[in-house]
């Protein structure tokens, strides 16, 4: 589904990904692990692509298609999904109003006729319960006055919306409560089928408890230095990033 | 009211020929004299401001006007009043005296009606002139060809009023300059007294140069003699005393603050009946420079008018302008301030804060103006007035005008009472109505005296208002 | 995203669609103000004697006054001698049907999608529409007629109503007024008269639609509307003009009387050509506005979305006379291209307990300026008075301004007024939060424009903040590529 093949973006001339490869398979979870400032959010960002960011090298492949090519909206209606770790407050505009235009445009782009208000309605109120997302909220201005746990609890309700075929969860369980991480996965594990792909950043374990992923991937200086399956989260959380940026410091020395 | 129908203006416009007949100016340089010739002329044909000019809309001088003063100190030193030959008496020193600020160790400059008194003895302990700090009386400088060039203010044609008079005639004040990377070790307090023995126009002009990297931090009390109580109505010689005489002054300051400079620059007015106080400060910073003004005023003075210009000129300054008015009887306390956004990433904040007693007047218009270049701006003002009295006037008119859209600029501006539930709770806890409301306006007040960063200066300005609010408040 | 200059561009080069002419008949005054001229139009429509003195009075008044310079934008210079100051389609008098409207006429609405006649109207909304001059329609009069409410062309009105109309005219807008008030007390042409009698709830908006055709005339229509005690009207009016490169004028008053416990809600959608986007032709929209809150518990409330006009200048105003009588003003002003918008609104606490409340949304592109100017006066005697005023502004590149005057003149320690005002862009962020939903740019800043305003907008009647909301996404079309 997804292919990344030795990227490297910075920002204003810093670079901050460092040559990265991963490649996600359909109905796979990857976790990507690291400590601050080691690229996992800039990862995020350059796969939505987020305009500051310039990519110096590599590529990424999306479906078969070139995702670096896209602009931000196309590769949303491609589908790739970014739950922000910040969701902007948009005052005015209206959760419900945002969410039908968005659905339309991506319906629209993929040669489907728009929902009828009624099958909208119906399955905004079934992907409501899926998080537990407030009815209220949905009424509200976007984001706006929400606490942190709404807000990502709006971005999981949204991604159960439209349906991306490739989710990228950026820090989804900072700021959350054990109840509302709780509630956050279990939307997410419903969503979960062989025909899309997560991809999970978080700087702790225990998010991964409740999503359990296929691959866990650790993020050290821009740069993917070990991969492993659910159990390295575990040796993670046990010891720490240093032994790895020990072991990366040599590799870098012996290179 | 025409130009020709106020003593005042005709008194100018004669001064001003008798003194390009006469030849007076002494050594000034020719483009100073073309500067003050050009100021006059505008002078002449803008008269004094009224009403109907957008910058005087709730100011009206004209009462004052009616009154007629004489020129007190021209440049040629052809003194047309009598207030240059007597200046020092026990009023002047006492009102001196009363402007220290106690625990304050600073270098103490007294200037009378804009003259420097270097033997007044007034804070004689206060020892030498810090190092790295040059003083200069303005006579002096404006005749030396090296720092005549600071006095010569751009003839844009734009200048007009009290500005354009104080050029075409002031003579002296107070020329301060900072040396390079200079950090003196104790402030300045500038202790302007003005007093005369009849109605008197005094002009000052003062210009302090604060080059780079270095710091400067001035305390400036404006103060008059207390006359009413120590001589009128006892000798029944009120006037030869000086106890009813006008005096209105018109005083220019204008401070350069160079790259990396810091000025830290705190004004207490506190002048009383009689005085019609104009005060312009036009400040320029360059890049990288801060300067922060702080500003109170207090019941006294019939008229006070302060404009503060900060023109940032080069990118990456700082500015903060706090402000505090306490107005009270029939006392008219005007604050316009600007702050000129001509360059990239300036940041400018400023908060004015008034309180109305009795039948005063309040007036505020601060003006943030964000010129195309300077982008990255981040300008913010807040003018907020407590109204006490029944018959206080506040009109407030907090202005933007943006011409860069990558920006972060707001204004607000409030006007109201008392919080009806903290006076309650107050009260509920036993405290007095009166005590209450005092404690209430120290509390409005310490959000601009906690920003004074010398604490003998904050406990100055305490006391002052401690003083003045336990007035009645009907 | 495209780059700012690209997004200028695109908004500069967004047409205006109601740029056509009609070819009509019109009987046209010569140009030129004078005496001779006012008593011309007054002739033409059979005015009485006290109106035309009043006209007269008007004329005195305009030739004693000066063009403002409060402003801050210079003022470009208007030639007042070569305005005509009276145009109407040539007709026999009076249509006493629809039928005998002229079909280019007829035609020209449908365009404009105001239908005339009342089976396609749009249900529940009158409306009498203003072409150069003069009134040509007016639709469901007779089922207005049952309820004793009157909503009729001004002329009219005059004939068929002079005690009302000679009682209210100028009683809030005075003849002297401003200069421009005065130049429309004396060559007013027509515009709408409304009475809603004691008590009665008008059941449906009541709507004017107002047209400039001719070239070179002014429009100088004058709208009066009384809403005696305890009665509530919503009045709508919208406006175009075809496309010139002529400046023209358009100077109307409007007078609003609200007596006690009654109730006006006006609202406006001002789309008046706007001049190419080198700033050649468009409307100077020079419009007086006041209310009058007479009794106690009264309410006037503006709503205006402006998007129209080389240059606009406004400031409806309410006055607060009656105790706990409230005064509203709801704005949205769009500038691009070269246009000037300078516009707010003027409360005078009067009574005790009086309340105002002000939201202004000005938006600025391209080159165009949006200035707030408001005043808030507390008179001695508005105790408890109360005054909340937000403005923002929203700058979309670096070329165009944004600028807030607001005047706070308070003579009363009892009263509360808030001020607050912002101005910002916006954000890339906002922006690209969106399109990672899969919303592209364009609709991303119309979503977020919409959302900016809608505090103004659902102040509108239904159909009218639909349109208000399409006409805000057409006016910024391509603002960011």
């Amino acid at each position: 589904m997804l292919i990344i093949k030795n990227l490297h973006a910075g920002v204003e001339g810093k670079q901050i990904l460092k040559g990265i490869n991963l490649t996600v398979g359909a109905g796979e979870v990857h976790a990507i692990m690291g400590p601050n400032g080691s690229g996992k959010s800039s990862l995020a960002s350059v796969l939505a692509g987020k305009e500051n960011y310039d990519v110096t090298e590599g590529e990424v492949i999306f479906q078969g298609k070139n995702l670096l090519d896209m602009s931000p909206e196309v590769r949303a209606r491609e589908g790739v999904f970014l739950a922000f770790q910040y969701p902007i407050e948009i005052p005015g505009v209206s959760n419900i109003n945002f969410l039908k235009t968005a659905l339309a445009e991506i319906r629209t782009y993929k040669g489907l006729p728009p929902l009828d208000a009624k099958e909208f309605l119906r399955q905004s109120k079934e992907k409501q319960k899926l998080v537990e997302f407030d009815a209220k909220l949905v009424n509200r201005s976007l984001n706006e006055g929400f606490s942190g746990g709404e807000k990502k609890r709006n971005e999981i309700f949204q991604l159960a919306m439209l349906e991306p075929a490739l989710s990228i969860l950026d820090e989804t369980d900072s700021g959350l409560d054990i109840d509302a991480l709780r509630i956050v996965s279990k939307g997410v594990n419903k969503l979960r089928s062989s025909n899309n792909a997560f991809i999970i950043i978080t700087h702790y374990q225990r998010l991964l408890e409740y999503i359990v992923p296929d691959f866990v991937h650790v993020l050290y200086n821009g740069r993917i230095v070990k991969s492993g399956t659910k159990e390295l989260a575990l040796e993670l959380e046990d010891k720490g990033y240093d032994w790895l940026k020990e072991e990366a410091h040599e590799n870098a020395a012996t290179i | 009211m025409t130009p020709q129908d106020i003593p005042l203006y005709e008194e100018v416009v004669n001064g001003f020929n008798r003194l390009s007949a006469a030849d007076a100016l002494g050594r000034e340089s020719s483009d100073l004299r073309k500067t003050r010739q050009s100021a006059f002329e505008r002078f002449r044909e803008s008269g004094f401001p009224t009403i109907k000019n957008e910058d005087w809309k709730y100011t009206n001088i004209a009462r004052w006007l009616k009154e007629e003063y004489a020129l007190g100190g021209l440049p040629g030193g052809a003194a047309a009043g009598g207030a240059d030959a007597k200046v020092m008496d026990e009023n002047v020193r006492a009102a001196a005296e009363r402007s220290r600020v106690a625990e304050l160790d600073a270098y103490i400059v007294l200037l009378v009606n804009g003259v420097w008194q270097k033997d007044a003895g007034v804070g004689a302990v206060a020892g030498a002139i810090p190092a790295g700090v040059e003083l200069l009386t303005v006579a002096e400088a404006r005749q030396d060809p090296a720092l005549s060039v600071y006095f010569e203010r751009p003839t844009d044609g734009k200048e007009r009023y009290f500005t354009a008079l104080n050029t075409a005639l002031f003579s002296d004040g107070l020329f301060i300059r900072v040396d390079a990377s200079a950090l003196p070790e104790k402030p300045l307090h500038i202790i302007h007294v003005f007093t005369g023995d009849r109605n008197l126009l005094v002009q000052p002009r003062h210009v302090w140069v604060v080059n780079r990297q270095a710091e400067l931090k001035v305390i400036e009390s404006v103060v008059t003699p207390a006359y009413a109580e120590a001589s009128a109505g006892e000798t029944g010689d009120g006037v030869a005393a000086g106890g009813n005489a006008k005096i209105w002054v018109n005083s220019l300051t204008e401070i350069i603050v160079h790259t990396d400079a810091k000025v830290d620059h705190t004004v207490i007015q506190t002048p009383g009946e009689g005085t019609r106080l104009v005060q312009h400060t036009t400040v320029r910073q360059k890049r990288q420079s801060l300067y922060n003004n702080y500003n109170f005023t207090f019941p006294g003075s019939d008229l006070v008018r302060n404009d503060l210009q900060i023109r940032l000129e080069e990118d990456h300054t700082e500015t903060h302008l706090y402000g505090l008015y306490l107005a009270a009887g029939q006392q008219l306390v005007d604050n316009h301030t600007l702050v000129d956004h001509q360059k990239p990433a300036c940041f400018s904040n400023e908060l004015y804060k008034g309180v109305l007693l009795e039948q005063s007047t309040g007036v505020f218009n601060g003006k943030v103006y964000v010129h195309r270049d300077a982008q990255k701006t981040n300008a913010f003002q807040q003018n907020n007035n407590l109204v006490i009295s029944k018959k206080a006037t506040i009109d407030s008119k907090p202005e933007l005008e943006i011409f860069a859209d990558d920006v972060k600029c707001s204004h607000g501006s409030t006007v109201g009472q008392f919080s009806e539930e903290a006076l309650f709770y107050l009260r509920a806890r036993g405290i007095g109505e009166e005590t209450a409301k005092g404690l209430l306006i120290n509390a409005f007040a310490f959000d601009v005296t906690e920003k004074i960063k010398t604490p003998a200066v904050e406990a100055h300005v305490n006391q002052l208002i401690n003083q003045h609010i336990p007035v009645s408040h009907a | 995203m495209a780059n700012d200059n690209e997004i200028i561009d695109n908004i500069a080069n967004k047409e205006y669609e109601f740029g056509f002419v009609t070819d009509i008949e019109m009987d046209v005054a010569p140009a030129g103000l004078s005496e001779e001229t006012i008593r011309y139009i007054s002739a033409k429509k059979n005015e009485p004697e006290w109106l035309l003195d009043w006209r007269l009075k008007g004329l005195q008044a305009f030739s004693r006054t000066k063009l403002p310079e409060w402003q801050n934008f210079p003022l470009p210079k208007i030639d007042f001698q070569k305005i005509s100051y009276y145009a109407a389609p040539k007709s026999k008098k009076k249509y006493d049907s629809l039928d005998q409207v002229d079909p280019e006429l007829l035609a020209t609405f449908a365009k404009l999608g105001i239908p005339l006649s009342e089976q396609k109207t749009l249900a529940g909304v009158a409306v009498d529409v203003v072409f150069d001059s003069v009134s040509v329609t007016t639709t469901y009069k007779e089922k207005l007629k049952e309820l004793g409410i009157i909503f009729c062309s001004f002329g009219e009105a005059v004939r068929e109503h002079p005690e009302l109309v000679r009682k209210y005219v100028g009683s809030v807008v005075p003849h002297s007024d401003n200069i421009f008030a005065s130049l429309n007390t004396a060559a007013f042409s027509d515009g709408s008269f409304v009475y809603i009698p004691k008590g009665v709830r008008c059941p449906m908006e009541l709507s004017t639609y107002f047209r400039i055709n001719t070239e070179n005339t002014g429009q100088f229509e004058r709208t009066l509307i009384i809403a005696d005690e305890g009665s509530y009207v919503s009045y709508l009016e919208g406006c175009t003009a075809p496309m010139r490169d002529e400046n023209q004028l358009h100077a109307a008053v409007v007078e609003l009387i609200a007596m006690e416990n009654a109730e006006i809600k006006y609202s406006t959608v001002q789309n008046w050509y706007p001049g190419d986007k080198n700033g050649k032709g468009g409307i100077y929209n020079f419009v007086t506005k006041r209310g009058i809150c007479k009794g106690a518990n009264a309410k006037i409330s503006w709503t205006q979305v402006e998007t129209g006009s080389a240059i606009t200048w406004k400031y409806p105003s309410v006055i607060l006379q009656g105790d706990n009588s409230t005064g509203e003003f709801y704005s949205v002003a769009v500038t691009r291209n070269k246009q000037v918008a300078d516009t707010g609104t003027k409360m005078y606490h009067i009574g005790r307990n009086t309340r105002s409340r002000i939201i202004s949304k000005g938006i600025s592109a391209g080159e165009g300026q949006n200035s707030y100017r408001g005043l808030v006066q507390i008179g001695p005697k508005a105790d408890q008075a109360r005054n909340f005023t937000q403005c923002d502004s929203l700058l979309i590149g670096d070329r165009c301004g944004a600028h807030t005057f607001p005047y706070i003149e308070s003579k009363n320690n009892t009263a509360t007024v808030e001020h607050e005002a912002t101005t910002s862009k916006i954000g890339e962020d906002q922006i690209f939060y969106l399109n990672q939903r899969g919303i592209d740019s364009e609709k991303a800043v119309a979503l977020i424009i919409n959302g900016y305003a809608r505090e103004v907008l659902n102040q509108l009647p239904m159909e009218f903040a639909v349109e208000a909301q399409k006409l805000l996404s057409i006016t910024l079309e391509g603002s960011v590529g």
